[in-house]
């Protein structure tokens, strides 16, 4: 019989049955074609069924030891525990659930497996067809796949990751061995945070300069590597913020951009107070700015086709960089 | 998860779909759960030899096929699917709270009180760890808050032709194209609309702040395979062909890192005086010129040389209009 029959016939039994059912009653059943006659037939026989009883919670499945009326150990499934409750969602939830479990769908993270599953059962007693929610969806580079797959599940089990990583201002790569603590994305990038064994401080990875396979501790699969340290924050740990801290003062500045890209005129780092529109197509835009630097950088940005007009400081921030790069190219 | 459990986790959450409704449609269950029918059939004959004791014909389960439908009988006990597990319930909150962050749901609307309910399928322990796990992976989205939000999500929801005026990064363009949406996409830091452009008579991505104006036609979307294009083949601009720019920039100090965390096509080594070099391709030197603008006297542009001239004139001119 087949290892996958073998389990199917396992849940069956457990589930339909209303009375628990002893281990002795299993090896005369579903493990009937086992041999189990001598003593070491029957170790083996035993030892088969706690992988199996393991690999069925890694599923999710729990089989639970109750007494039977002879005060036997036996098992099932209770059927309560097993089954998915009724939601009874909204059709307001309905459809921020099926958004929310389409996001990963086929994104190659390791998320989106997961994700469909999920959906499936969630829609599983709503008859109504959800094809009219908008898609919302998430795409991944594919070079971070199974590394990704890797980090979460020691993130989730807590196990100790090894890979080589190679620092940015390292000429060469280092094995080392990291405690997952967190894993983040930023601007589209993933990041792992973890205590580093070879550095002995906790340290932000960024998953494209992981060169190696990453390698989950295989050592005692059941039992956590470690413990996390008290209070940790992910948000903590990642070394910028968004939006930027605000400064002492906002100040108020007016930025005029060409017809051909006004319309981008609200993608900047900065409030946007009042406009007026000229007869050209053209617009004067005045802004609150928090963040004179990313500002100024910003609106350079648009080349020829936004020019700060006010106030004097910032323009002034402007030309230098501009006479700064004129510079550098006349020096070579 | 071994390749048995994974093909068990399938049938077990195929099999009440057949079970509980009238039968299922054997076309829908081959697409909703990612298999040829050969494979289903397969599925389903393993199912046949399986039961309960007595392991009579009365006891195993059976399935017959009737046109596209497939019916079971003797399978009550997989009449439900299995509560949601662990990874599925991580992989709610963790997308639910990327996009919560993005601006596309509300915290305290349908969405929050949905993950309740979803939290009360989970025993209190359970719920603790899931949502401590949540927490500590931190997906940020940047906001999605664009201008033309509402029309392009009246567009998705109608299935209406919309007109957008974009500009194409790599010809540094203006065009206006009937487009058909089918969804919003997130990729490396990015919002698009993915669409069928009439123009391109192809499925194309449009970065969201390109996008000058978006207009509903109020024409149907007429285009059938909603769903059979492969999204992350189309997300091809970080692949430059052969026909792009090799650049060589030097920084002075650590703006170098910061392009190289951008910019995914990007290597670069930090020199012994501290200086960072980075290396990358791009197609599109007009905007690589606007955009190295910001680092005045902190970067030094070695390569190509139409760069450096493209810099030089756009420099100059705007100083003489700061004049």
């Amino acid at each position: 019989m087949d290892k996958i029959e073998r389990l199917i016939n396992l849940m069956a039994y457990l589930l339909d049955t209303s009375r628990p059912v002893t281990f002795e009653k299993l090896s005369d059943t579903v493990y009937k074609s086992q041999p189990h006659r001598t003593k070491a037939e029957k170790n083996a026989l035993h030892k088969m069924f706690e992988r199996d009883k393991e690999e069925l919670r890694d599923m999710g499945v729990n089989i639970e030891v109750r007494k039977t009326r002879d005060g036997e150990e036996g098992y099932v499934i209770p059927r309560g525990r097993y089954y998915l409750p009724h939601l009874d969602l909204t059709p307001e939830e309905k459809v921020a659930l099926t958004i929310v479990s389409r996001l990963f769908l086929g994104s190659g993270t390791p998320f989106s497996g997961p994700a469909h599953s999920a959906f499936l059962k969630l829609v599983f007693d709503e008859d109504a067809s959800l094809s009219d929610v908008p898609h919302v969806r998430w795409v991944e580079s594919p070079g971070d796949r199974e590394a990704l797959a890797s980090i979460l599940d020691g993130l989730m089990r807590r196990k100790y990751l090894r890979f080589s990583y190679r620092a940015l201002d390292a000429a060469e790569p280092i094995e080392r061995t990291v405690e997952p603590y967190g894993l983040f994305n930023r601007w589209g990038c993933w990041y792992l945070v973890g205590l580093c064994h070879t550095r002995k401080e906790t340290r932000c990875f960024k998953l494209d300069r992981i060169v190696s396979d990453v390698e989950v501790n295989e050592k005692k699969p059941k039992t956590a590597d470690f413990e996390l340290p008290q209070g940790f924050e992910i948000r903590d740990q990642i070394p910028w913020e968004w939006p930027p801290a605000r400064g002492v003062e906002d100040i108020e500045s007016v930025v005029h951009f060409t017809p051909r890209l006004a319309f981008a005129r609200e993608s900047g780092p900065a409030r946007h107070l009042s406009e007026t529109r000229y007869e050209d197509g053209s617009l004067e835009v005045t802004y609150e700015v928090s963040d004179p630097e990313h500002f100024v950088e910003w609106v350079l940005g648009f080349g020829a086709d936004a020019r700060i007009t006010a106030p004097v400081e910032l323009k002034e921030m402007v030309t230098e960089r501009l006479r700064g790069i004129v510079r550098g190219l006349r020096t070579r | 998860m071994t390749k048995v459990s994974q093909r068990l986790n399938r049938i077990l959450l195929m099999v009440p779909f057949i079970v509980a409704a009238d039968g299922a449609s054997v076309g829908e269950l081959c697409k909703e759960f990612g298999v040829s029918r050969e494979e289903l059939v397969c599925d389903l004959e393993t199912l046949r030899m399986c039961g309960v004791p007595e392991y009579t014909p009365a006891d195993l389960m059976d399935y017959w096929i009737e046109g596209d439908r497939v019916y079971m009988m003797l399978a009550d006990y997989f009449e439900r699917p299995l509560n949601l597990t662990r990874e599925e319930a991580v992989s709610l909150y963790v997308a639910g709270g990327a996009l919560v962050k993005a601006g596309v749901f509300e915290k305290d609307g349908p969405l929050g009180t949905a993950l309740d309910k979803v939290g009360r399928l989970l025993s209190d322990r359970e719920k603790a760890d899931i949502e401590e796990l949540a927490e500590r992976i931190d997906v940020e989205m940047s906001a999605y808050t664009g201008s033309w939000r509402d029309i392009i999500e009246e567009g998705l929801q109608k299935q209406q032709v919309l007109l957008i005026e974009y500009l194409s990064f790599s010809r540094d363009e203006m065009t206006e194209r009937e487009v058909e949406p089918l969804s919003l996409v997130w990729s490396r830091g990015h919002w698009y609309l993915l669409g069928w452009c009439h123009l391109a008579s192809d499925t194309r991505l449009f970065r969201l702040d390109r996008i000058k104006s978006v207009e509903l036609t109020g024409e149907p979307a007429s285009w059938e395979a909603r769903e059979s294009f492969n999204v992350p083949a189309l997300v091809g601009e970080y692949k430059p062909g052969r026909k792009a720019h090799q650049v060589r920039l030097r920084f002075a100090g650590r703006e170098g890192r910061r392009i190289v965390e951008e910019w995914p096509a990007a290597t670069c080594a930090v020199e012994e005086d501290g200086t960072v070099l980075v290396e990358l391709r791009t197609l599109n030197l007009e905007w690589l010129s606007n955009y190295l603008l910001r680092f005045g006297d902190r970067v030094e542009i070695q390569a190509p040389k139409e760069l450096r001239k493209s810099v030089r004139t756009k420099a100059t001119e705007l100083l003489k209009e700061y004049r």
